[in-house]
């Protein structure tokens, strides 16, 4: 094995960490370009690198990598570490991660310009890239502990990032506290694998799983549970934080609250698939437990179905394409709870590329359109952007699973692996991700139509001290929503070029890699299937090629089930326009429950945020007000505070009491010395 | 036996002299003490037949120290009766205090004398001299310990310096290389143009 | 009679600075106030230098000479590495101090190099009367640098105080000594750990005279009740005298520790455990519960070094090695902390301005965001907050004692770490909660002085996050 590598790891991860490191601290003393230059040169090492260890994987048959680089701590016999595990799941991840990364970065500096906080931008997402790349490469829960929390933090910063804006500090706020809940989870279920095998490594505690199948626990008093299952629900609710699945997915759309390039790298392309990539790490213990991946399965069924729904009612491009990003989430949680963890990772990287490919473009959109992000207000763009309508199209085509692009091979293998899949709720979760293909379709095809065809729904209102270009907001704001100062036009090339640079993965990816990654055994040892779960065998032995594959979509419900849905968003706002609001008002209280996004924020701010404030409120009055802070704290504060003026009353200023004590405590000393 | 008279004299003035130190009323009697204290201290050093030490004793302490602190004593005005009063007023404790140091010496030195082994001091032919036993040693295996005592004391002259070398403003001094250099021509003889105090006279300048 | 000449080579540091002193010393005499600077960085140069030699001598380490007066052992090298960083750092806070109010002087330098000798000697001493001269240089140095400011009336007082009580200190460590040397019969450290392992009981002489010398010691670290003269000699001395007398002392303080009670009274180890406990105990509670009612930082820096004597002693008495270990990673570690602690005072004061009282950092966090944070690095440091170094620090030494079975002195130790944690936070609290005074200016400084004070500071958090290698250091050296 290349001795090299273990530097190589090291450089992919630090790399990133110093450039954000740069910008970060030294943000006042560098110049504006100067911190563009060199995170992205942090990132491109990285993704560099990372297609080097891709390579060597596929090409020279590299082995998995399993060192450790450095020992943090040593509690017990539990040894804390930091070092990688790189086989070729985290491989996959490294690439797509710093790819995705990448091209953000060149899409910022158009993206955000104008932005005071230009230099701190880069600082976090290039922050958030060496979070995320410790996340992928870890080889203990510790540390992958550490790269969860980490992507969190930058995820918090950035949803946050125009802090001025009340909506966005509690749109951080939420993903912040909802992502707690999750979290919690997940420590408790890291905490049940230590304290059963004993170790936070992965090598370790993979090497234990079997042992860990038969035991059982109790929770409550007389009732046992089987120690894999508890451990991989409560593993699985962080990854329904992090992977925002219902009921924690409630951060995710608020989350738009950020800037766009952040939208397209954190909410969409990378950390949100944290949970699945966990999950699919986790394998050898996930698979120890039918009962989890039960849960799992029908927790993204509920997802995908669900929040597809959602997106159709929203008018807010970005939003959609939130809601969009969860029910393709649940799709992944779906393949996962099938057993079907390739397929799953596979739809995730297919996912990373058109889902960014579609925000970056819909960010494109909103910069034509001075920060609008009202669809109503949009419309006809096409001619006005042919780059960006280009690649938003082809995003979207991807999106639905239009045959023969990425979204279609990823997804079709889905909903194939839960038809086969003989799992308690599979057949549930069959026709919700079958459902879900024509809502897709719908949703995704309404804000292709409302954006970029159809009448132009805003109004240029030309002349005036209007050429002073982007620079200046502040006149723009006088202006009545809808209203814009100029016609919008195509954004430059470092915007345009990580579109295209996106789409072209969105056209082909699906195409080149089905068959070595789902078929062809690339995840090798990395994955953990049980003989009993082999969904994705018997999908391979009816895999002829990619090619048949599409054809074979001819006879398939999926592909009518999209079309379906394109030609009802075709019909409802291209050719009758008018028939969306009657029919809103016709079935009210349906429209209602979507628009409320089935209560959810409702509820929890009602009941939880309500009950524990309530709570909260009782206990500080009584017991925190009386008890602990005047008799314990302040009590114990009073009486130190009364000994501390009494005790420095010895301090008194003459030599000979400083003399005196001295002596004093030398004769006490040798007396009980001599005589005890 | 005769030895052992002497060191009982010697011994008994060393403590009844160093008792004086504390308690006379006047420092300058204290100082006086202090210097009888030394001298039978040294006494006693040319019983154990370290007469170099013993020398040197009287010489540096005696001679140069005691005589400089004398000095200062005389010179500077000492408040006896604030002095006096502090003694009163913590005498008690301090003798307490100094009781229970002697006890504690005492148990160790007398009630248990566990392992403590008392020898008789090492006796020398006639001839021995301990000034060249000292000196064999001092600059052989002594030598480190003695290079730093010489920089102990460098440390004290540049401390001793740079504490006390300083000009006050406002003193007097003189500046010979100034007064040298002076001459007729140059500032020794100034010329000074007074104006005719006719227009405005008797007002001072 | 014959004589061979001892070797050189593992004293060379030692002879280097002493030389260098002396150039120093000479060369500052002819230069006027303007060319002053020089002094400086000759010093600076001298250190640096040292520092060179002291590697290199290191390869040869273990090694005897001058008659086993002196030793060069690895331990001793990394005390005095750290030694030498802590004297560079008093140096390079001051310059800018002591021009501001015409303290130029080269006397500082040359004392400070002085003493740093009377450390080095100390740290690498393997005889009573080498650890009494090397004490002895210390101090007389130390005692010159805290007078120097012959104006302030406080500096003169504080002086004065920390004379005469570290005379006594020095008479009871001497008076103890000297008592060893009659019950034993041999100054030589090794020869009298040998005579203590091989006495059949313990001798009561031998008892006495640990009780004197623990005495003298815990004078020179400042635990309770020979700290009296810390909190007045912190006040009233300039603070980068301050700062000199409260850093590299201590590490020399520790390694005589070391020295004495472990490598030659390890014998005893039973009986000077008991007495280590009382002092530990007496220096956490005194030291943190004194500090809270102080005004002024410099004095309550002092109370803090008293309480983290509490936790040094802590380390110590365990016996272990481990114990040891930790002791030294966390005195090393401390003394990085209180470095930065004076130096973030040093950089606020101005001419007739000294920002050591409390109310000075009001609101510190508007004039000057970056060295707020500094400071806060440095506080939380000190309080043994996660994951800046002080909380290894604590970890290591309350492990230590747990391990030995001592779980309610483990205890102990957190109650009273917790209650300083108090002062610590009103700090903190002060810089960020509350608003500056009219008419504070901002900070200024020279810029070698912010990046080196910004390095030390960072270093708190850096060692904090990857303590391994230094704990690894501390391992490696201690081997008792």
């Amino acid at each position: 094995m290349n001795p090299a590598m273990p530097t190589i790891f090291l450089i992919i991860v630090l790399a990133p960490l110093a450039a954000a490191v740069i910008a970060g601290i030294f943000m006042r003393f560098i110049p504006r370009h100067f911190s563009h230059w060199v995170t992205i040169l942090g990132v491109a090492v990285s993704f560099v690198l990372s297609v080097y260890v891709l390579w060597q994987m596929l090409y020279n048959s590299m082995g998995n990598f399993n060192v450790t680089v450095y020992n943090w701590g040593v509690v017990g016999n539990v040894q804390f570490q930091v070092g990688f595990l790189v086989d070729r799941l985290t491989a996959l991840m490294i690439t797509v991660v710093s790819f995705v990364s990448l091209m953000v970065h060149i899409y910022t500096i158009g993206y955000m310009a104008d932005d005071p906080g230009y230099k701190r931008f880069f600082s976090y997402i290039a922050l958030f890239t060496f979070a995320m790349l410790m996340l992928v490469m870890a080889n203990n829960f510790l540390q992958l502990f550490f790269g969860w929390e980490a992507v969190g933090l930058v995820s918090y910063l950035l949803i946050g990032f125009w802090y001025t804006r009340p909506t966005a500090i509690y749109a951080g706020l939420k993903a912040f506290l909802v992502n707690r809940v999750g979290d919690f989870g997940f420590l408790l279920g890291i905490a049940l694998v230590l304290t059963y095998s004993g170790s936070v490594n992965y090598a370790a505690v993979f090497a234990y799983a079997p042992q860990l199948a038969g035991q059982h626990m109790q929770l409550f008093p007389g009732l046992a549970w089987s120690v894999p299952t508890v451990i991989c629900i409560l593993l699985f609710v962080g990854a329904m934080g992090k992977s925002a699945q219902v009921p924690l997915h409630v951060w995710l759309p608020d989350s738009m609250e950020g800037p766009t390039p952040i939208s397209a790298l954190i909410h969409a392309a990378t950390m949100v698939t944290a949970g699945i990539f966990m999950v699919a790490r986790m394998s050898p213990l996930f698979e120890l437990s039918d009962t989890a991946l039960s849960v799992v399965m029908i927790v993204g069924a509920i997802t995908a179905f669900f929040m597809g729904l959602v997106g159709i009612v929203q008018n807010d491009i970005k939003r959609v394409i939130a809601y969009s990003t969860l029910s393709q989430l649940g799709y992944m949680a779906v393949a996962l709870g099938a057993s079907a963890y390739a397929a799953g990772i596979f739809h995730l990287m297919t996912h990373a590329f058109f889902k960014a490919l579609l925000f970056l473009a819909a960010g494109s959109v909103i910069i034509a359109m001075h920060h609008e992000q009202d669809m109503r207000r949009m419309g006809g763009l096409r001619k006005y952007m042919p780059i960006t309508y280009i690649t938003f199209l082809i995003g979207s085509l991807a999106l639905i699973a239009f045959p023969g692009f990425a979204g279609f091979f990823s997804k079709d293998t889905i909903i194939a692996a839960v038809h086969d899949s003989q799992r308690a709720g599979a057949s549930f979760a069959y026709w919700c991700v079958l459902l879900g293909v024509f809502v897709t379709a719908l949703y995704t095809f309404r804000m292709f139509f409302m954006t970029f065809h159809g009448k132009e729904r805003f109004v240029v209102e030309p002349g005036g001290k209007h050429d002073h270009g982007h620079e200046d907001h502040a006149s723009e704001e006088h202006l009545a929503p809808g209203h814009l100062a100029h016609p919008p036009k195509e954004s430059p090339w470092v915007v345009t070029v990580p579109l295209i640079l996106l789409a072209i993965p969105s056209l082909f990816i699906g195409w080149l890699t089905i068959q070595p990654v789902l078929y062809g055994g690339f995840f090798g040892s990395s994955i953990y299937v049980a003989p009993n779960h082999h969904v994705m065998q018997r999908l391979t032995d009816e895999f002829h090629g990619a090619a048949n594959m599409v054809r074979e979509s001819v006879t398939s419900p999926a592909l009518y089930l999209a079309l379906a849905g394109v030609l009802v968003a075709w019909f409802f706002y291209l050719y009758a326009p008018q028939l969306p609001a009657l029919l809103a008002q016709k079935l009210n209280a349906f429209y209602q429950l979507l628009i409320h996004k089935f209560y959810f924020d409702e509820i929890y701010a009602f009941f939880i945020a309500g009950g524990t404030r309530g709570l909260g409120n009782a206990l500080w009055k009584g017991g925190d007000g009386v008890v602990i802070d005047g008799v314990l704290v302040n009590g114990s504060a009073r009486a130190v505070g009364w000994l501390s003026g009494v005790l420095r009353r010895g301090q008194s200023g003459y030599l000979y009491h400083y003399a005196f004590a001295m002596i004093v405590g030398l004769c006490l000393l040798l007396g009980w010395l001599l005589l005890r | 036996m005769v030895q052992a008279v002497i060191f009982i004299v010697l011994a008994a003035i060393l403590i009844g002299s160093a008792l004086g130190v504390i308690s006379a009323r006047n420092p300058v009697h204290s100082a006086l003490f202090l210097v009888l204290a030394f001298v039978t201290s040294a006494g006693l050093w040319i019983l154990l037949e370290a007469e170099f030490l013993a020398l040197v004793l009287v010489l540096v302490y005696v001679g140069a120290v005691m005589v400089l602190f004398l000095f200062v004593v005389m010179m500077l005005d000492i408040d006896t009766t604030t002095m006096r009063q502090g003694f009163v007023r913590y005498a008690p404790l301090g003798v307490v205090v100094a009781a229970v140091v002697v006890v504690e010496i005492g148990y160790v030195v007398w009630t248990r004398k566990l392992g403590v082994t008392f020898g008789t001091p090492v006796t020398h032919a006639a001839k021995y001299s301990n000034t060249r036993a000292l000196g064999d040693v001092i600059y052989t295996t002594y030598a480190y310990p003695f290079e730093l005592a010489a920089v102990i004391l460098l440390v004290g002259i540049v401390a001793a310096i740079a504490l006390t070398l300083r000009r006050r403003p406002g003193t007097r001094s003189q500046n010979p290389a100034k007064q040298v250099r002076v001459s007729a021509k140059h500032g020794r003889i100034r010329l000074v143009k007074m104006p005719s105090g006719r227009s405005r006279g008797g007002e001072a300048p | 009679m014959t004589f061979t000449l001892p070797a050189f080579t593992p004293a060379i540091p030692e002879m280097f600075v002493l030389g260098m002193g002396c150039f120093i010393l000479l060369v500052d005499v002819f230069l006027s106030d303007r060319h002053r600077v020089v002094t400086h960085w000759l010093s600076l140069a001298t250190i640096a230098a040292t520092a060179w030699l002291t590697v290199t001598v290191a390869e040869n380490a273990g090694l005897l000479t001058f008659s086993d007066m002196f030793i060069n052992d690895s331990m001793g090298n990394v005390f005095k590495l750290f030694t030498y960083l802590t004297v560079a750092l008093t140096f390079l806070y001051a310059r800018d101090y002591f021009n501001d109010r015409n303290l130029f002087k080269g006397e500082f330098y040359v004392l400070g190099l002085f003493g740093m000798l009377g450390m080095m000697v100390m740290i690498s001493a393997h005889n009573f009367i080498t650890i009494y001269l090397g004490l002895e240089l210390l101090s007389l140095s130390l005692y010159a640098m805290v007078a120097l400011d012959r104006d302030s009336p406080a500096a003169s007082e504080a002086a004065m105080k920390y004379f005469v009580l570290g005379a006594i200190a020095s008479g009871i460590l001497l008076y103890g000594m000297s008592l060893l040397y009659g019950a034993t019969g041999t100054l030589d450290i090794t020869r009298l750990g040998v005579h203590i392992a091989e006495a059949p009981d313990i001798n009561i002489g031998v008892m006495f005279a640990l009780g004197f010398i623990i005495v003298g010691l815990c004078f020179k670290l400042g635990a309770v009740p020979f700290h009296m003269w810390l909190p007045d000699v912190y006040e009233g001395a300039n603070t980068p005298v301050t700062l000199y007398v409260g850093s590299a002392p201590k590490i020399a303080a520790f390694a005589l520790f070391m020295r004495l009670l472990v490598e030659g009274l390890g014998g005893l180890r039973a009986e000077w455990r008991t007495m280590l406990i009382v002092l530990s105990i007496l220096s956490m509670a005194i030291g943190s519960i004194v500090a809270i009612v102080q005004t002024n930082l410099k004095r309550l820096l002092a109370y803090s070094t008293i309480s983290h004597v509490g936790y040094i002693l802590m380390g110590i008495l365990v016996g272990t090695t481990a114990g040891y270990q930790a002791a030294m990673f966390y005195v090393i570690t401390y003394v990085i902390m209180a470095a930065a602690a004076f130096g973030i005072i040093i950089l606020l004061a101005r001419k007739g301005f000294e920002s050591d009282r409390l109310e000075d950092f009001k609101g510190l966090n508007d004039r000057s965001p970056w060295f707020a944070a500094m400071m806060l690095i440095v506080m939380f440091g000190m309080a043994g907050v996660p994951p800046f170094v002080g909380f290894f620090g604590k970890l290591y030494v309350l492990r230590a004692v747990i391990d030995a079975g001592m779980i309610w002195l483990a205890v102990v130790g957190v109650i009273f770490a917790i209650i300083s944690a108090f002062y610590y936070l009103k700090v903190v609290k002060l810089m960020y909660f509350d608003r500056a005074p009219e008419g504070m200016k901002p900070v200024e400084a020279s810029l070698d002085m912010r990046w080196v004070l910004s390095g030390n500071s960072l270093a708190i958090l850096l060692l904090g996050v990857l303590p391994g290698p230094l704990m690894a250091l501390c391992a490696r050296v201690i081997t008792f």
